[in-house]
């Protein structure tokens, strides 16, 4: 029951959890089953994602039925002012050499969003992890994020978040 | 310990699924001639890995697969395509003499070496699974929270090295400083009502035109073209639209009528 | 739920000081950029990076006899590695001293005003006339070191990769950064960026098959399961090649060299003077590291894979440099032909090798470094001569720099009463007590070639008429001054003295696992 302080659910469904997994693991999954008792956190990835597969299956399904649908049965009358843009759309303008070149500009910015992508990496096992690493990891963390907010700060003292 | 655990029909289905699609993405990539395209392709490779992780019990390495690979890594290579502008027009002639034939003679090599090695490697080894490591800690993202801050503290904190470089680094290449003092709103404004400047809006593109686009000129009463209403760069580049005769004569009927 | 108490590591902050130091100035370093308005930047920066690497140095100095494996067994502090952080330490202490240098350039710094700048622009004439340096370079530097050092103490895979690229990819920046001919500078940025980035998927390539192998990335771990396992498996050989490839390229051993011409010629010189000595230390270091403590026990799967790279590296090294003319290029072919013989006391595998492997990198580092010392000194109107026959007549123009310049060239080639005729006989020596008598003759051969373009250079500047536009030496500041003088002071004295330095590293023989 230690586990029960990571995993918050209200207590009902924690008791049930086990004897859920186990009992889609008699039909599916015996083999396993017979090699690896189910303990409670220790989830069969399958099980739980099938849902989520099942899902996707279903979207997908349903948005390919209505693009075929709607192609086959919609009337198709095309004239001069259908295929402009749209009242207030702005009709593409002629690209430059080269397809299209963005101002480097841009480049910071993705840069800057990269940087605080993988520190969001880390900060995921961390945040789930909290009560078990003690003072040491909310200490080492915390110099993590210090560390990171120094390139931060130097960017934005000296301008590299103006967009002008 | 090395017990095999034989894959169950659900696994091998997504394997074979998500497998194939990966091997069509690679593919998809490397035959595609537009560069954009390419990475639309490996996104479509790296959200299948990221299934495939999850499936073998590696949710976390999912996790980072979908958030860093498919949409950081995968934004930077979009945008530097799109920085760069690379077009399928550029230059593709060798420059060092049968580089080409070189190269693939030794990747088909480095490819046979590896696929046989770890075939060869892998064909009598079982598989342990991750479950029995996932449980000692209570979850697989636990067990790596442990691991990141016990055994791997310093390589963790040596990333936010590699990260602060990053930082610096796209700052010197790439943001520009001004050595001059850059004008202020009322500088701005004081050269647009003194002489040569342009009080009030300039005339907007495609005025009276069929098209608005910012390169379709406005059409000034006697159907004359307006140059101040498309964008400097456009002009530069002599790239305003012709505008269509019956337009012209449109507005000139519009215009002359009225005033009849 | 067997959830166990969670142990913080055990973390000698002492021992691994220098790293901190480091660390810790190049991130405060970051701040000053943000916070110290623009004149004042490059005395601060430069009071912190010469400071810090001179704490740093007097920390790996004081713990001379620390041996210690600590942060739950990712950092090993033992001999060699406090050599070598010695070693690296004195000569990123150099290496800052010709970054910091700006009376050589009439325009002033070595580096780009701003690199961001295009070149050939109206905001880059501003920017130059201005005087503003583009002071980031500083803390660049600093986490250069600061991974360089990780990068010889690091006792598993995983860290030695954050290491290395902790460690390189400050060098891809700095290396695009030259104030003079920069688009020659970018490129050669570009190219060691994609290169670097390769060799690294190799490593880390192998470190995963190696992971696939021995269930542990830690160094003694792969040790262990070599021994355990009756069968070593192509598991263990792909990873371990693969492995080898990432390390080899940031030695710069044939046919993982392709990069080195053009970012040694690139590269402001005295950022290749900088990289050409610290990042050789740093990668023979790991590569020492992992091929004795990882694959100690199957030394004669290895050997042969490193007996065709180490001739390869030798031969196509010297030979090449033979036909360049290009001062930079020419000294970077001696650099591949250099990785070479220290090759030598890699594929020696053992102790003798370990130490001669030390006394070589050390000895090649203030040579290297003191070399391109003088290459910034010899200028044209358009910026540095490299061009060789710009050289011609130099040694009867200028006696000093011409004189200085033929010790350092002596050096590389070998010549006794010179460091680097005692790191070679070292190699030699320990190759052939293991056996390897073939690999020597082919070493010393080697060396004779290579004697021939060093001894090519000395000639052109003491017995050639004056160029049609000699070059002249600018008078440099006490920076470089500095750097030089170290440079040749250290070639000669352990040339006439090595036995301190010998005694040193001969202490320093054994890897802690």
């Amino acid at each position: 029951m230690e586990s029960s302080r990571f995993i918050v659910l209200p207590a009902p469904l924690i008791h049930e959890a086990p004897e859920h997994y186990a009992c889609i693991g008699r039909e599916g999954f015996h083999k396993r089953a017979k090699s690896f008792s189910y303990e409670q956190g220790a989830i069969d990835p399958v099980n739980v994602y099938t849902p989520i597969l099942i899902l996707g299956i279903l979207a997908f399904g349903f948005a390919a039925f209505s693009i075929i649908i709607a192609t086959l049965t919609g009337p198709k009358r095309y004239n001069r002012a259908k295929v402009d843009a749209y009242e207030c759309g702005i009709e593409p303008t002629p690209q430059p050499m080269g397809g299209g070149r963005f101002p480097v500009k841009y480049y910071l910015t993705a840069m800057m969003f990269i940087i605080f992508d993988i520190e969001l990496v880390f900060l995921y096992p961390w945040a789930v992890a909290f009560d078990q690493l003690e003072l040491f990891g909310f200490l080492a963390m915390a110099l993590f994020l210090f560390n990171l907010a120094v390139p931060f700060v130097y960017e934005w003292r000296r301008g590299g978040l103006e967009w002008d | 310990m090395n017990e095999v655990i034989e894959p169950n029909l659900g696994e091998t289905l997504v394997f074979w699924i998500c497998g194939g699609l990966a091997v069509v993405g690679a593919l998809g990539m490397v035959i595609s001639r537009k560069a954009v395209h390419s990475a639309l392709w490996i996104a479509l490779t790296m959200i299948n890995l990221a299934i495939l992780y999850v499936a073998n019990s590696a949710p976390f390495l999912g996790m980072v697969q979908v958030v860093v690979y498919t949409g950081a890594v995968m934004m930077l290579f979009l945008f530097v395509l799109m920085v760069v502008g690379v077009d399928s027009s550029d230059s593709l002639i060798e420059t060092i003499k049968g580089q080409r034939v070189a190269a693939l003679l030794l990747g088909v090599g480095l490819t046979i070496m590896l696929v046989a090695g770890l075939g060869a490697g892998l064909s009598g080894a079982g598989t342990i699974g991750l479950d029995a490591a996932n449980a000692a800690d209570g979850g697989n993202v636990q067990g790596l929270a442990r691991l990141m801050f016990s055994d791997y503290i310093i390589a963790f904190q040596a990333t936010g090295a590699l990260l602060i470089t990053a930082a610096v680094g796209a700052m010197v290449l790439t943001h520009r400083e001004y050595w001059q003092p850059r004008k202020s709103q009322r500088e701005l404004s004081q050269d647009r009502f003194t002489d040569g400047g342009h009080p009030g809006n300039k005339p907007s593109p495609g005025v009276y035109a069929r098209h608005n686009a910012v390169d379709t000129p406005a059409l000034l009463p006697d159907g004359s073209t307006s140059a101040i209403s498309i964008p400097a760069p456009l002009r530069a580049r002599d790239d305003a639209r012709a505008i269509d005769v019956n337009d012209i004569t449109n507005v000139r009927r519009l215009t002359e009528g009225e005033s009849e | 739920m067997n959830t166990g108490t969670f142990n913080p590591p055990e973390i000698d902050y002492l021992a691994i000081a220098p790293i901190l130091i480091i660390f810790g100035t190049a991130v405060l370093s970051v701040l000053v950029e943000a916070f110290v308005g623009r004149t004042a930047r490059r005395p601060v920066q430069l009071v912190l990076v010469i400071g810090s690497l001179l704490v740093a140095l007097y920390f790996v100095i004081s713990q001379a006899g620390t041996r210690t494996i600590t942060a739950n067994g990712a950092l090993v502090i033992d001999g060699p590695a406090l050599v070598l952080w010695g070693a690296l330490l004195v000569l990123s202490l150099l290496g800052a001293m010709l970054m910091a240098e700006r009376t050589l350039d009439p325009s002033g710094d070595v580096f780009a005003a701003r690199a961001a700048a295009l070149p050939g622009s109206e905001d880059e004439r501003q920017f130059t006339q201005r005087g503003w340096v583009q002071t980031e370079v500083w803390p660049l530097f600093l986490f250069s070191v600061s991974g360089m050092l990780m990068f010889v103490a690091a006792n598993d895979l995983l860290l030695m990769f954050v290491a290395l690229e902790v460690m390189s990819l400050p060098l891809y920046l700095l290396a695009g950064m030259a104030r003079r001919r920069r688009l020659l500078s970018q490129e050669s940025a570009l190219k060691y960026f994609l290169l670097g980035a390769f060799s690294s998927a190799f490593f880390l390539y192998g470190a995963s098959l190696l992971y696939g192998f021995s269930g542990t990335v830690s160094l003694p771990g792969i040790a262990e399961a070599i021994s355990a396992k009756p069968s070593q498996g192509p598991l263990l050989i792909l990873g371990m090649a693969l492995l080898v490839v990432g390390l080899l390229f940031k030695v710069g051993a044939v046919p993982f060299h392709q990069w080195t011409p053009d970012v040694y010629q690139g590269a402001p010189s005295a950022v290749t003077g900088f990289m050409a000595a610290t990042v050789k230390i740093a990668a023979f270091g790991a590569l020492l590291r992992v091929m004795y403590v990882a694959f100690g026990g199957i030394r004669w799967d290895w050997e042969p894979m490193l007996w065709v790279i180490a001739i390869l590296t030798m031969f196509v090294g010297s030979i090449v440099a033979l036909v360049q003319t290009d001062i930079k290029r020419m000294l970077a072919y001696s650099s591949i032909a250099q990785s070479g013989f220290i090759m030598l006391g890699v594929i020696a595998a053992s102790a003798e090798g370990l130490s001669a492997s030390l006394f070589y990198l050390i000895a090649y580092g203030f040579g290297t470094i003191g070399a391109f010392a003088v290459i910034s000194m010899v200028r044209q109107s358009g910026g540095e001569a490299t061009s060789l026959s710009a050289w011609a007549g130099l040694g009867r123009t200028s006696p000093v720099i011409g004189a200085v310049f033929a010790v350092f060239m002596l050096s590389l080639a070998g010549i006794p009463l010179t460091s680097g005729f005692v790191a070679k006989f070292g190699v030699f020596a320990a190759a052939i007590e293991s056996g390897d008598t073939w690999l020597v003759i082919a070493a010393v051969v080697a060396s004779i070639i290579a004697a021939f373009f060093y001894v090519r250079v000395i000639v052109l500047m003491y017995f050639s008429a004056p160029a049609k536009e000699p070059a002249v030496v600018a008078v440099p500041s006490a920076f470089t001054t500095i750097a030089l003088a170290a440079g040749v002071t250290v070639t000669v004295v352990l040339g006439i003295i090595p036995q301190p330095l010998l005694e040193l590293v001969a202490n320093a023989d054994v890897f802690l696992r």
